[in-house]
């Protein structure tokens, strides 16, 4: 296990429309207010089954809330604390991505744990390979 | 400029190879209401935006939608990347071999190619934001179809997540819209490029 703070209800008592990370990010979804299901089906419920997966799941959750979050923001850019709550997501998602990628590679092209051969951007799995998904 | 990142907006893990699946899956990368004209549609119109709000919005939108192409193809790739060719003459999927083999390649579900004539641009925001709106709508219709074509729950998981992102991209769309006409009613010059060039910028 990797030595960092996650919590699925992240600072959201200061927006009650959104749903938590989990439900957000299962949901594709993170307004409440907007969730529309279809017929009887259900989002599936992301498990990971190792670390890396866990903290890839984290990753995506969190990075996934802050882009929705910025969508709402384009439209509502003097919203406070939406905006706070923006950048609690960004300080996190970069915070995990620093976790993964010193572990596991580099996620990003400018990621600073490129510095050692092999390149390790060409290494590794690509994200069609379904060994490298969640 | 872009900046990739080495993972899939959503996780994709289909386990059991369906090349039907993956010839009606296809339609949503290279077809009419596919993420490929989504993603041109937006980034395209983006540039003759009236304001910031809309510049960001459709630059951020169409971002996703490069991260959405990548989800369908890298489903139409786990679904036909262990088919023999018996199995592609089949499915159907023999016209596609003899061209691409097993490559990607953007069609609709009737292996019509992708054409840019799918999008539009007027350079009037109220009828290109008209235009996104419909089109995250009629993209909604095409996940159902698809979904209703399936019974692999590995296949369903990710469509139902496009297709809530469709939902939400409607309504972000919806609320531009209705604050530029609302811009657009308040102001007493009579076109909106007009506004746009004398009082948006």
């Amino acid at each position: 296990m990797y030595n960092y703070y996650m919590d699925n209800n992240m600072f959201r008592e200061s927006r009650p429309e959104l749903f938590n990370l989990n439900v957000g990010y299962d949901n594709g979804n993170m307004f409440s207010n907007l969730y529309d299901s279809y017929k009887n089906y259900k989002p599936v419920n992301l498990k990971a089954k190792d670390d890396r997966e866990k903290l890839l799941l984290d990753l995506s959750r969190v990075s996934f809330a802050a882009h929705e979050l910025k969508l709402y923001l384009d439209l509502n850019p003097n919203d406070n604390s939406m905006l706070a709550l923006y950048n609690d997501y960004e300080n996190k998602c970069r915070e995990l991505t620093d976790i993964y990628e010193k572990r596991y590679g580099a996620l990003n092209s400018n990621s600073k744990y490129l510095n050692k051969v092999p390149f390790n951007w060409v290494e590794g799995i690509w994200p069609w390979e379904e060994k490298f998904n969640v | 400029m872009f900046k990739y990142s080495k993972r899939l907006q959503y996780p994709v893990n289909i386990k059991k190879k369906d090349l039907r699946m993956a010839k009606y899956l296809v339609t949503q990368y290279g077809g009419s209401n596919g993420e490929l004209a989504a993603a041109l549609r937006y980034l395209n119109q983006r540039y003759t935006m009236p304001d910031n709000r809309g510049k960001a919005l459709l630059t951020d939108i169409g971002t996703e939608e490069l991260a959405h192409i990548e989800m369908i193809s890298t489903m139409i790739y786990q679904l036909t990347k262990d088919a023999s060719l018996e199995e592609l003459k089949e499915a159907g999927l023999d016209t596609h071999y003899a061209e691409h083999n097993k490559a990607l390649y953007p069609t609709d579900s009737n292996g019509v190619p992708f054409t840019v004539a799918y999008f539009a641009t007027t350079g009037d925001p109220l009828a290109d934001i008209s235009e996104d709106m419909a089109a995250e709508q009629k993209a909604r219709a095409v996940y159902e179809n698809l979904i209703d074509l399936t019974n692999d729950p590995d296949v369903i998981g990710p469509l139902l997540w496009l297709r809530q992102r469709e939902i939400v991209h409607f309504n972000r769309f919806k609320e531009l819209f209705e604050y530029y006409e609302k811009k657009l009613k308040t102001n007493e010059s009579n076109t909106m490029s007009n506004y746009m060039f004398n009082n948006f910028m």
